[in-house]
């Protein structure tokens, strides 16, 4: 009796021979038709490797550049470095333990994850939040949204070779986090939603420390932005760099503010509204140039808004509980139930089947910058290297959300 | 025996060390003097006959022994300025204020592992800092730093300069392909296309001043910047300065024209690869180009050693310390001592809390700041090449200080950028001030 064999990626039966001419590299073993392509390296083209570890991808990205001179030809992104196997994690794990497992998707923005999990399970529920709750939720998770949107200035500014900004706008996301960590006792991963509420009321550290902040953000935000805003080089490095135009954008299923830099205003806060964004008053910026200098003003623009719909949150905050009263042990009626949050980086989205035990049956996390990061061989041959780091800091994927 | 070892043993320890210290003292003198008396006829009639020679290893190690300390300087400099505006504090711990940070840094170099991957070619990989470096410190040579304080006065001393900046891209190239890794290769190739780019306009831009000067030697063109600051050539030639800094930026490889180490693109160009002191080399190197670009921006463009103004009360001090005689064995071994007693004696009367060997060391301390002020003030004031150094240094390192700013505030450019602002825009305006220069001069010569 033979024990079955499966087919392995090192069997070298399977390779397809590839047309190699580089000096530099072992020859590669090709799997698929692309991949054959891609390692046919023609005269003069040479494969270069950015990552994982290099000084300007984020977190763990890998790609595999396919150079002619300076001009990218080709690029190939490698992902999976970060796989945690978080949809796995959550079916193991009962509903409340559930938030603390995506709370690392997108560790810069994780009160979106915590969000998109809680709201589908509040779905499932059924459950009535309190609107106090909701306000608190809106208040840190606009909080969270600046936070997030200014480590993008930093990144953008850092990766195009300016080491100023990022210390700036990491002044600002400093104290966001001292703020969201007065609130939820966390500083990166804040476990802070509940189901059916959040966890804790508004204490009076926390409303110091916003007060604080709030009265003098807007100079300090005019300050770092104008770093770059008016930087003839950075606008020169990002302006007419990896236009996405509408088609492209809906086709690849963009979201978030890279949509919106492409002239769609589509933002899930208006679109499909949750929580109390219909009773809060705030524009969404669209822009129409669809390229890096679109996207990275665009983001700036809602940081904006986002402190309008803080100061919002704060005049309007209603009395009540926090948290509605739900049994310790979770068990809703066998169903599915789907939600979607606008978190910075775009539309985030949950889907859970539950069987009727403690646990979720299946759950599915759908995260923007998985989507995002499609774009990049898309957008990248034709530039330059440099390019490369412009375009891919500009649609600001975190790996965390991308490799799960 | 025992006798002898329980006298030692009763002395206090400022007696030991005397004891120990006065013979040894004379006997050195003493073996000094005799040594000199036999060795020094011979070595000044050798150095009587070789005055060259003499004049050039003197200037020569003057400046070297100011430069590397420069470059010390500037990495500081440079630590705490970008510290300051990027809201941090910067080093704070090796010495005062962080000032041994750079040294400290240099010690780490040092003690690196000097790691040589496999598959470089091992001599050129080896070669190629010294190179580098060498190239670097070659253009010192003839900068001059204060009057007579020039290594070699080359009548050719500005073109010998681009040489050598010239040759530094040779040992980029030498480290980029050596390596053996794609990231340098691309750096170094960088460097190459940069150097070709911009050696032109950095080359033309100085034509102007060439045509003004009618030399090319940088002590000539100094001395005819002589005067008020009215004088300087960046009043008769601000498009040429305005050229020969930023081709400067990209020829000392700066930000934002630092392309061929662009660390977010390209790890860290052609010096990826390197590791330890032979790293230390590049970097060091790159500290000393900002110096001495910025000397050579002061020296065409803003008078080099000259004061920007004549000091509105003139000091004579006639005193020649040769004519003292005896006098001056006296003021060696007299003067220190009653300076010291007298500077302790407020101290040791008006508080009881320090004790006498308290007072006579702050006097100590305080005579020897008198001491050195006062030996300072007479060189300042004595000797010309004092305040010309002085001068060239404050200059120099307001340079210095802009491109360390420019360092913390600007992006970089990108690559296409770069090459297309040298051709289209640099280009075009040297060759225009070339024109209007020697148009300007021929009309001021003829009439």
């Amino acid at each position: 009796m033979t024990t079955p064999t499966r087919p392995s990626l090192d069997d070298p039966s399977l390779a397809i021979p590839v047309e190699h001419a580089g000096i530099f590299d072992p020859i590669p073993v090709a799997r698929t038709e692309r991949q054959r392509e891609f390692y046919a390296l023609k005269d003069g083209e040479l494969l270069l490797n950015i990552g994982p570890q290099h000084p300007s991808t984020h977190g763990v990205l890998r790609m595999i550049v396919k150079i002619n001179g300076e001009q990218v030809v080709d690029l190939d992104p490698v992902l999976g470095y970060l796989h945690r196997g978080v949809e796995k994690l959550c079916e193991n794990a009962d509903y409340h333990q559930v938030i603390s497992q995506v709370d690392p998707l997108e560790y810069i923005s994780s009160l979106f994850t915590e969000w998109g999990a809680v709201l589908s399970f509040e779905k499932l529920l059924d459950v009535e939040v309190p609107r106090r709750a909701e306000y608190i939720r809106v208040l840190s998770a606009e909080l969270n949204r600046v936070a997030s949107h200014m480590l993008y200035l930093g990144w953008m500014a850092l990766d195009l070779g300016g080491i100023t900004p990022i210390l700036w706008s990491f002044a600002e996301r400093d104290e966001i986090t001292e703020i969201l960590g007065a609130l939820t006792g966390q500083k990166l991963l804040f476990n802070y939603f509940r189901i059916g509420g959040v966890n804790g009321d508004l204490n009076h550290e926390f409303m110091s420390r916003l007060g604080d902040w709030m009265s003098r953000v807007g100079a300090q935000l005019e300050a770092g932005m104008g770093l770059l805003n008016e930087n003839e080089i950075f606008v020169r490095r990002a302006r007419g760099i990896g236009v996405i135009d509408r088609e492209t954008a809906l086709r690849m299923c963009v979201s978030g503010p890279n949509l919106r830099a492409s002239g769609v205003p589509f933002d899930i806060r208006r679109a499909h509204p949750y929580s109390v964004y219909p009773e809060l008053d705030f524009d969404i910026p669209t822009r129409q140039e669809g390229d890096s200098l679109a996207r990275y003003l665009l983001r700036m623009d809602e940081v904006k808004q986002s402190l309008r719909i803080i100061d919002q949150c704060l005049h309007r905050m209603p009395d009540g509980p926090v948290s509605a009263k739900l049994p310790r042990l979770l068990r809703p009626r066998p169903g599915r139930a789907f939600s979607a949050v606008e978190a910075p980086r775009g539309l985030y989205s949950t889907y859970v089947v539950s069987d009727g035990t403690d646990q979720p049956f299946r759950m599915r996390i759908h995260d923007p910058s998985f989507v995002h990061l499609q774009l990049v061989p898309l957008l990248m041959p034709g530039n330059l290297i440099p390019d490369t780091m412009v375009i891919v800091a500009g649609l600001d994927p975190i790996m965390g959300g991308v490799d799960k | 025996m025992t006798a002898v070892t329980g006298y030692w043993n009763r002395l206090s320890v400022p007696s030991k060390v005397l004891l120990v210290a006065i013979p040894t003292l004379v006997v050195l003198g003493a073996v000094a003097t005799v040594a000199l008396a036999i060795l020094v006829p011979p070595l000044v009639d050798f150095l009587a006959a070789n005055e060259d020679l003499v004049r050039f290893l003197l200037a020569a190690t003057i400046i070297i022994v100011i430069t590397i300390p420069t470059a010390f300087v500037i990495i500081y400099l440079e630590l705490k300025v970008i510290a300051r505006m990027n809201l941090r504090v910067g080093p704070d711990r090796v010495g005062p204020w962080g000032t041994a940070q750079s040294l400290a840094h240099g010690f780490k170099f040092l003690s690196k592992e000097d790691f040589t991957p496999r598959g470089v070619d091992v001599p050129i990989f080896t070669l190629a800092p010294v190179a580098v470096f060498l190239a670097t410190i070659m253009g010192l040579l003839v900068i001059p730093f204060a009057p007579g304080l020039v290594a070699q006065d080359l009548n050719i001393a500005l073109l010998y300069f681009f040489a050598m900046g010239g040759l530094s891209v040779v040992g980029l190239m030498m480290a980029g392909w050596a390596s053996f890794n794609k990231y340098s290769l691309i750096g170094a190739l960088r460097a190459a296309a940069q150097a070709i780019s911009y050696e032109i306009p950095l080359t033309l831009s100085v034509v102007g001043v060439v045509i003004l000067a009618g030399t090319m030697s940088l002590n000539t063109i100094v001395e005819q910047q002589a005067g008020s600051f009215l004088d300087w050539n960046v009043w008769k030639q601000p498009l040429g300065l305005l050229i020969f800094f930023i081709a400067a930026t990209a020829e000392a490889n700066r930000t934002p024209l630092d392309m061929t180490e662009a660390d977010q693109e390209i790890v860290a160009g052609f010096a990826t690869e390197y590791s330890g002191m032979r790293y230390g080399f590049f970097f060091f190197a790159e500290y000393v180009n900002v110096f001495v670009i910025s000397a050579l921006t002061v020296v065409l463009f803003f008078g080099g050693w000259n004061a920007p103004f004549d000091w509105p009360f003139p000091v004579q001090v006639t005193l020649d310390p040769a004519s003292l005689g005896i006098g001056l064995l006296f003021l060696v071994a007299v003067v220190p001592v009653l300076g010291t007693i007298l500077l302790a004696l407020p101290f040791w009367l008006l508080s009881s809390r320090i004790s006498t060997l308290q007072a006579l060391a702050i006097g100590f301390v305080l005579f020897n700041l008198l001491a050195v002020g006062a030996l300072l003030g007479w060189a300042f004031i004595s000797f010309d090449w004092v305040v010309g150094l002085l001068w060239m240094m404050l200059k120099s390192y307001v340079f210095v200080f802009v491109f360390v700013q420019m360092r913390a505030t600007f992006p970089r450019v990108r690559v296409d950028q770069l090459m297309g602002f040298a051709w289209k825009w640099l280009l075009p305006a040297a060759l225009l001030n070339i024109f209007v220069t020697a148009i300007a001069v021929s009309l001021v010569a003829n009439g």
